[in-house]
């Protein structure tokens, strides 16, 4: 195993545990009391219509959307993260093949695993304060992975060209 | 049998010894359950269970002019319920084709994880039920509720369900632990395991390779383009479209309702088709290069293999186009996407056919030493 495959396999089993970890975390202490309040603030936007107060309804929808989007990306980080550390974990064992240099095949694996890492956790951080930064990190998450991916596709192959 | 004496087997006689032999065979079949189960959910549970959500939200919007607040909550309780049963069954089926994938990579890894054989059985064991319980709890859920439980909001099957994810976390821990040892320097002799390009089937694993790829490239380029459809256009939101609904409801205006309702249905299967297609061209993508590292363990002769491949890289790309069929062609898509789900099981189940073709093989000349 070289240096380059060292780091894609560490970093995409440790990727795993730890969104295994987090799964394990947000199921627990969020994931439930989220989707509560997702089909309350819903179902008080309806009633609170049918009592007569559309202000205070459109607030509760309001309500309804913000809570629905932090899910939807939390749930998003923990998908992403698992899926971009397998295919961390793949490219690391057909690593050797790709015929690159030890130094351009260090910079690719850095690089992808800094994105399979960087990409969901700017996706997460959408959900807080930091919005700018999140859809910066995760911009740059996804730009590097369709970047090392095709740089990958190309060294696979060139390498099983005969 | 010592890491020092087994790394060296593993390492020249791949898929020779149980714990490879576990994660490998164990990953397949979760990968084959997991379709299986998509593939019966989406035929008999989703759509009905869409047009349920579907007719309650109508139901309960139809009981705002009339003040009824009761009868709307008793029609979110039941939505709730629709989608906790479908959320779960979704949950169930990508978790236990991920476990799948999992359980398929870490048997390749093998070689490099520094433990005793008793150690690596023991833990592949351990990934293996972790990762068929997990799945099993989830579906559960639905069904067990919050019988018994000692929690106000999470039940028992929920409970076990995060148990067994602990357990998976544990379990991909001790795998980082022993490739940890292998990395410093706790190893007999630096193993270079080629799962690509060696011996037989070296046609089938380039043909899957290259098709995975390029799936994957397209799954990366469809969801950058669907979240940037999002961000950058003036597509209507869910919100607006459940403010425009109220209003109207409160208002008694029919015609304006049933317009809203259109539109609703159009978005949120314009969403969801969207999303699913994302999803599946990636998992498709990464079934396709997981299967072509195993393709020289799988004992058939050249052509059949070669068969059996492009059949896997024919379906993979089939199932994603048959879903994003379902918008314009309705249940016309979903016969093609179930169609190619199953051709898809059929070439794995022949993989893994052969897969134990081989280790049995692999046994006889051993006489069963690992």
């Amino acid at each position: 195993m070289n240096a380059a495959q060292r780091i894609l396999i560490i970093a995409g089993i440790a990727i795993i545990g730890f969104t295994m970890s987090f799964g394990v975390w947000y199921a627990i202490f969020d994931e439930h009391q989220t989707l509560n309040a997702i089909g309350l603030n819903l179902a008080s936007g309806f009633i609170h219509a049918a009592t007569g107060d559309l202000s205070a309804a459109m607030t509760s929808l309001d309500n309804y959307a913000a809570v629905n989007r932090e899910y939807r990306f939390e749930v998003h980080s923990h998908g992403h993260w698992g899926m971009l550390a397998l295919i961390l974990l793949i490219l690391g064992l057909v690593f050797q093949q790709l015929g690159l240099s030890e130094r351009q095949g260090l910079a690719l694996a850095w690089l992808l695993a800094l994105s399979a890492a960087l990409f969901p956790l700017g996706i997460l951080i959408q959900t807080g304060p930091a919005l700018a930064i999140g859809k910066a990190l995760s911009l740059f998450g996804a730009v590097g992975m369709v970047l090392g991916l095709l740089v990958s596709a190309w060294g696979l192959i060139r390498g099983a060209s005969p | 049998m010592t890491q020092t004496e087994i790394a060296p087997v593993q390492a020249q006689q791949l898929l020779a010894t149980s714990s490879q032999r576990l994660l490998a065979i164990g990953g397949v079949l979760l990968v084959a359950s997991g379709m299986l189960f998509g593939d019966v959910f989406a035929m008999f549970v989703l759509h009905p269970n869409n047009a349920g959500i579907s007719d309650a939200m109508v139901a309960a919007a139809q009981l705002i002019p009339a003040g009824d607040t009761d009868g709307i909550r008793s029609q979110f309780m039941a939505i709730g319920g629709l989608l906790e049963n479908r959320g779960t069954k979704i949950d169930a089926h990508s978790h236990i084709i991920h476990m799948g994938f999992i359980g398929l990579l870490l048997a390749m890894m093998q070689p490099w994880v520094a433990l005793s054989a008793v150690a690596k059985r023991r833990a592949a064991w351990f990934y293996i039920l972790s990762a068929t319980l997990l799945p099993c709890s989830i579906f559960a859920i639905h069904y067990v509720g919050l019988a018994y439980s000692p929690l106000q909001h999470i039940g028992w099957a929920s409970i076990l369900a995060d148990l067994f994810g602990a357990f998976l976390a544990l379990a991909m821990f001790i795998q980082l632990w022993g490739l940890w040892r292998y990395c410093r320097g706790e190893r007999a002799a630096d193993i270079s395991p080629a799962y690509i390009g060696v011996g037989n089937g070296n046609g089938a694993s380039r043909a899957l390779l290259v098709g995975g790829l390029l799936l994957l490239v397209c799954g990366f380029l469809y969801g950058a383009g669907f979240a940037a459809y999002g961000d950058l256009t003036d597509a209507p939101q869910e919100v607006d479209i459940f403010k425009a609904i109220v209003t109207h409801a409160a208002g008694s205006q029919q015609v304006m309702l049933d317009q809203d309702f259109a539109a609703l249905g159009k978005l949120q299967m314009f969403h969801g088709i969207n999303v699913a297609v994302h999803a599946h061209i990636n998992e498709m993508g990464i079934l396709l290069l997981l299967m072509a590292f195993v393709q020289g363990f799988v004992q058939y002769s050249d052509n059949t293999r070669l068969r059996w491949a492009q059949l896997a890289v024919l379906s993979a790309f089939g199932l994603p186009l048959g879903i994003l069929m379902e918008i314009p062609f309705g249940i016309v898509g979903s016969i093609v996407a179930d169609l190619f789900g199953f051709t898809m099981l059929v070439s794995l189940m022949a993989m893994l056919f052969g897969l134990l073709r081989y280790t049995g093989a692999s046994d006889a000349e051993n006489g069963g030493a690992l």
